[in-house]
């Protein structure tokens, strides 16, 4: 497992980052791939706002924005429709595979 | 740079079923080789093999299958536009004099990896393409009003020019009612807005002007060719606009010293129906929020233009076969040899063909 699995197993986000550019890199990489250097990590804010979703039986999914850019799609747990721009708190898991889940605030 | 031409075809049916690899491979090449007068397999200097099947060495076995020693042979895999790679990279050949025929065969099982990039963890669980889909299919909704209808249209249309396509994986007819009223896959995606992953094998020979002529009557000519990869991770894109598209296709219009008002006939990359509306926009055929109008006006009035042989939703979907299925049908809409499918007075035609939700394009140019 990469560190960032390791860390979503945590229930913490990882952003990948290189000190040298300011450059995010995400997908996560150990290399930043402009100057090739070893990348660094700081935990994200775990806050995001709603860029699209959709409907999948009765749960909702989407792309949502965190930390200024990074974009991830996700499960979006809300009692009533989404909305767009609408914040969320992200929560993570790691099963296999990476799991984005985003709270819709004031739900 | 040499000009290159294609000269021979060859296509399997598609199929929903899984089918052996290296047998369909053998069909679509040997049927590929025969479309060609006075052709054998001692004329081609090389083979090149598209696909995103886990088998190994795929290119030589087809060689040693069809009796072939090649000076170049290898595997190419991209994905969705793995078929329109392995054609450039046979016209880079050619085109560069390392080659005088090329022999290109695409092939897929129905049950390929290639639906799943692992790698893009920005997906997280949702990895299917249908969560992709969903997103292009809201935003286009959202952003140019874009109906349940319109969508509906695009597979209809494509369901209707599919029946007079003998390699399409189904010749069943879809009307506009059946498709909007189709199995729910998500709020924003039906069943039948959605191509079918298939088996099956497409196989084109490409050639040198001076084989061209020697082996052809009537060689199809590419003369633009653009490519462009944007990422290979879905949340990098716009939902809006298909960016790889855009760049790929002022690349071929350029070269081909051509505008999209040119284009007389075009397959275009319809993983799902809204792909075929964004696709015809960063085309320049029309503009994003006209797009739906402009295929409702192509259904309505019989058109074929956009997709003659049903597209990948009417057609199906073997990757690694479809940038070949597509391009043989504009090969054959130039040579008018279509049959029901054909375009009256074709004489330039266009290839689009993407990957990954459109984090890569490809676009050929083909001319008579």
């Amino acid at each position: 497992m990469t560190f960032f699995e390791e860390e979503l197993k945590h229930g913490v986000f990882q952003i990948c980052y290189c000190k040298k550019c300011n450059n995010t890199i995400w997908p996560t990489n150990e290399i930043c791939h402009v100057c090739h250097k070893k990348t660094e990590w700081k935990k994200s804010r775990n806050i995001g706002r709603i860029i699209e979703f959709s409907k999948k039986d009765s749960s909702y999914f989407g792309l949502v924005e965190i930390d200024n850019g990074i974009r991830v799609l996700g499960e979006i747990l809300s009692t009533s429709m989404p909305e767009i721009d609408q914040s969320v708190k992200m929560r993570v898991s790691f099963h296999s595979k990476p799991h984005y889940s985003f709270i819709v605030e004031n739900n | 740079m040499n000009r290159v031409a294609i000269v021979g075809t060859g296509q399997t049916k598609f199929s929903k079923d899984d089918k052996d690899i290296e047998r369909l491979l053998f069909e679509s090449s040997s049927d590929c080789i025969q479309s060609v007068n006075n052709c054998n397999s001692n004329n081609i200097e090389g083979v090149l093999v598209s696909t995103n099947n886990n088998s190994k060495y795929l290119a030589a076995i087809l060689s040693e299958t069809i009796g072939i020693r090649p000076k170049i042979s290898h595997s190419i895999e991209h994905l969705c536009s793995s078929g329109t790679n392995a054609i450039i990279s046979a016209y880079a050949y050619i085109s560069s004099g390392l080659s005088e025929m090329i022999l290109v065969s695409g092939v897929e099982s129905a049950t390929n990896p290639g639906q799943v990039l692992e790698w893009d963890k920005s997906r997280g669980n949702l990895e299917h393409p249908i969560y992709w889909g969903s997103m292009l299919t809201k935003s286009h909704k959202r952003r140019f009003h874009t109906t349940e209808e319109e969508l509906a249209i695009v597979s209809a249309k494509n369901h209707k020019q599919a029946m007079d396509n003998p390699f399409a994986y189904s010749n069943e007819p879809r009307t506009i009612s059946e498709v909007m009223n189709s199995k729910q896959i998500t709020e924003d995606l039906r069943i039948l807005d959605c191509s079918r992953s298939c088996s099956g094998s497409s196989s084109i020979l490409l050639a040198s002007e001076e084989k061209a002529k020697t082996f052809s009557d009537q060689p199809i000519w590419i003369t633009g060719i653009g490519q462009k990869t944007t990422s290979a991770s879905f949340t990098k894109n716009s939902l809006e606009k298909i960016e790889s598209t855009r760049i790929a296709a002022d690349s071929a219009y350029k070269m081909a010293k051509i505008e999209s008002k040119n284009i007389d006939v075009a397959e275009v990359h319809d993983a799902f129906s809204v792909c075929e509306l964004m696709a015809i926009s960063e085309l320049g055929i029309t503009s994003n929020d006209k797009s739906g109008e402009f295929v409702r006006n192509l259904f309505n009035t019989e058109n074929r233009m956009i997709n003659p042989r049903g597209g990948l939703i009417g057609a199906g979907h073997p990757l690694g076969a479809t940038g070949i299925s597509q391009t043989i049908e504009i090969t054959n809409q130039l040579q008018c040899k279509s049959d029901k499918r054909q375009i009256s007075n074709a004489n330039t035609g266009l290839i689009h063909n993407m990957s990954a939700a459109g984090t890569s394009s490809s676009i050929m140019v083909l001319q008579n």
